[in-house]
């Protein structure tokens, strides 16, 4: 098997379901992520961050195709293929981006997808990960 | 506050390095040639300038830091006058205006130059290129791979969910922006476009296409602007600033603009913009209704559908009828962008807020020609740009 590690460090696990490791102030509920120190909430009395992390579903918001490489500092295996990003909010009150697992053509706003480690490209015999979706229940 | 009339306005036709039109020229050539021009649409002298406010790039000349205005300046020729180099992203040349605009209204000069240019670099445009787990875009870039019109498309998705736009519609957008742009001087692209053409073009960015986002150019504008007092020496019809304001996204905007955020209560839009317009009619005491037209950022076709919506020109979700029963031409009831719009100019990314300024101005005069909204009364000008940054202004007659 080979072997997999996070394309950045410290922004997920995966060791019993998806966590990304995020943050939520508990005065005011503001989700976080990754981390953050102090709570960004202009109406919010008093930051009080707690780690916490987010796994599960969401639904698409919306969705987009990079028809096109984007620039460094994206990495990918040769040869570029398009891919679908989408916009999901998660059911614990987080909206996030990232890639897809389908296709477009089986791509809707308000589907229901879930989160899921996937390798975004490699490096040596390394294979990098990243959080993507995918269809929930399905594939 | 004292009153501030715009009196010269001038603008370097906009294009691609190496062609025709801008060739090899630097940015302080293009901003040379219309300061030029401004001075002597104005008839003003440089040395009646009392201070510059000028956009700042990211790209091209400023001694790599961004100090444009200061090329201009010994360019034109070095008086010793201060100079305001501003930096917002897209937003600059906006935000160089209102610099200028409440310099002026504020008593601290009678007569200012505002301008911006850019000569843009091939391809999209590169982040920061910081490798740091720390920053937010090399985040997005390295874990996910989001190309810059990814984000317009995804508004434009949402867009067809929520109101069944069809991929024909922002098609037609760049239809009309296309036929506004004909015999317009400035634009880079003055030919007409077919739907077919456009729906032949392919994908940037699912679902937007190559004609339905606007290319980068190079290009500049500049404008004088000074209180209506002293325009008498000038001119006895001046352009009348009714207002320019500023502002910047707030912690409510749900537009996935970084990695992640809050799920929102309500609609998710453009805070920046709807805050600086917003602002704009407000302190000027003008109504949407009473827009004769608009000039609005559209970076992409979609912009002109739900901008004018998210301001309160027309209804939620009545954009594209208003856009196929002709209503956002030059002579229809909402006009929009009778320039032609960035999709046919292309973005000469700070210099755009100027830009908008000079159209307005000669739109307002009834200078357009054959994309003059007929008896332009009052223009709206917005832009936009990265950070969050948002200019808006209204001009009148
Ligand atoms: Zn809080």
């Amino acid at each position: 098997m080979e072997n997999h590690s996070p394309c950045v460090p410290g922004l997920f696990e995966d060791q019993g379901g998806v966590h990304l490791l995020g943050a939520r102030c508990v005065t005011c509920g503001t989700p976080y992520f990754p981390r953050q120190a102090a709570c960004r909430n202009p109406h919010c009395g008093e930051s009080k961050m707690e780690d916490c992390s987010f796994s599960g579903r969401g639904t698409v918001w919306s969705y987009s195709v990079a028809d096109f490489s984007p620039p460094a500092p994206f990495k990918c295996d040769p040869p570029f293929k398009p891919y679908v990003i989408a916009v999901v909010d998660l059911e614990n009150g987080l909206r996030i981006v990232g890639q897809m697992m389908n296709e477009f053509e089986e791509m809707k706003v308000g589907a229901l997808v879930e989160l899921v480690i996937d390798t975004l490209y490699h490096e040596g015999d390394v294979a990098r990960t990243t959080w993507k979706f995918k269809p929930a229940g399905g594939h | 506050m004292r009153e501030v009339v715009v009196v010269g306005v001038g603008m370097h036709r906009f294009g691609k390095t190496g062609d025709s039109v801008v060739g090899t020229k630097s940015v302080t050539e293009l901003c040379r040639h219309a300061v030029d021009m401004a001075l002597a649409d104005a008839g003003v002298k440089w040395k009646q300038i009392e201070a510059v406010s000028a956009a700042s790039s990211r790209f091209s000349g400023g001694k790599g830091w961004g100090l444009n205005g200061n090329d201009v300046v010994e360019n034109v020729g070095s008086t010793g006058i201060p100079i305001y180099n501003l930096s917002a992203g897209c937003a600059a040349g906006g935000n160089a205006f209102n610099v200028g605009y409440s310099m002026v209204a504020g008593g601290i000069y009678d007569m200012m130059l505002v301008v911006g240019g850019e000569v843009m670099p091939k391809g999209m445009i590169q982040t920061s290129g910081v490798e740091e787990a720390t920053d937010p875009e090399f985040l997005r870039q390295r874990c996910v791979g989001i190309p810059g019109p990814a984000f317009w498309a995804t508004l434009a998705r949402r867009r067809m969910h929520d109101y069944g736009t069809t991929e024909e519609q922002f098609a037609k957008v760049t239809v009309k922006a296309r036929k506004c742009s004909v015999g317009n001087p400035y634009a880079r692209f003055q030919k007409e476009v077919s739907i077919a053409e456009v729906l032949a073009s392919p994908y940037v960015s699912n679902p937007l296409r190559l004609f339905e986002i606007c290319p980068v150019s190079n290009g500049a504008a500049a404008a004088i602007i000074c209180t209506r007092e002293k325009a008498r020496q000038f001119t006895a019809k001046p352009i009348t600033v009714a207002t320019s304001t500023v502002a910047t996204m707030t912690f409510e905007d749900a537009l996935p603009r970084g990695l992640a955020g809050p799920v929102p209560a309500g609609a998710s839009f453009h805070t920046e913009a709807r805050g600086a317009v917003l602002k704009a009619f407000e302190k000027a005491g003008i109504g949407p209704k009473e827009v004769s037209f608009t000039e609005l950022q559209d970076n992409t076709c979609y912009y002109e559908l739900a901008f004018p919506e998210e301001w309160g020109l027309c209804e939620p979700g009545e954009a594209e009828r208003l856009l196929e029963a002709g209503e956002t031409a030059p002579t229809g009831r909402m006009p929009i962008n009778p320039s032609g719009g960035f999709v046919s100019f292309g973005e000469a990314t700070t210099a755009m807020g100027v830009f908008q300024i000079a159209e307005t101005t000669w739109q307002l005069r009834g200078q357009a020609g054959g994309r003059q909204v007929p008896d332009a009364k009052v223009g709206l000008t917005q832009t936009l740009g990265l950070g969050g940054n948002a200019t808006a202004a209204i001009l009148k007659r």
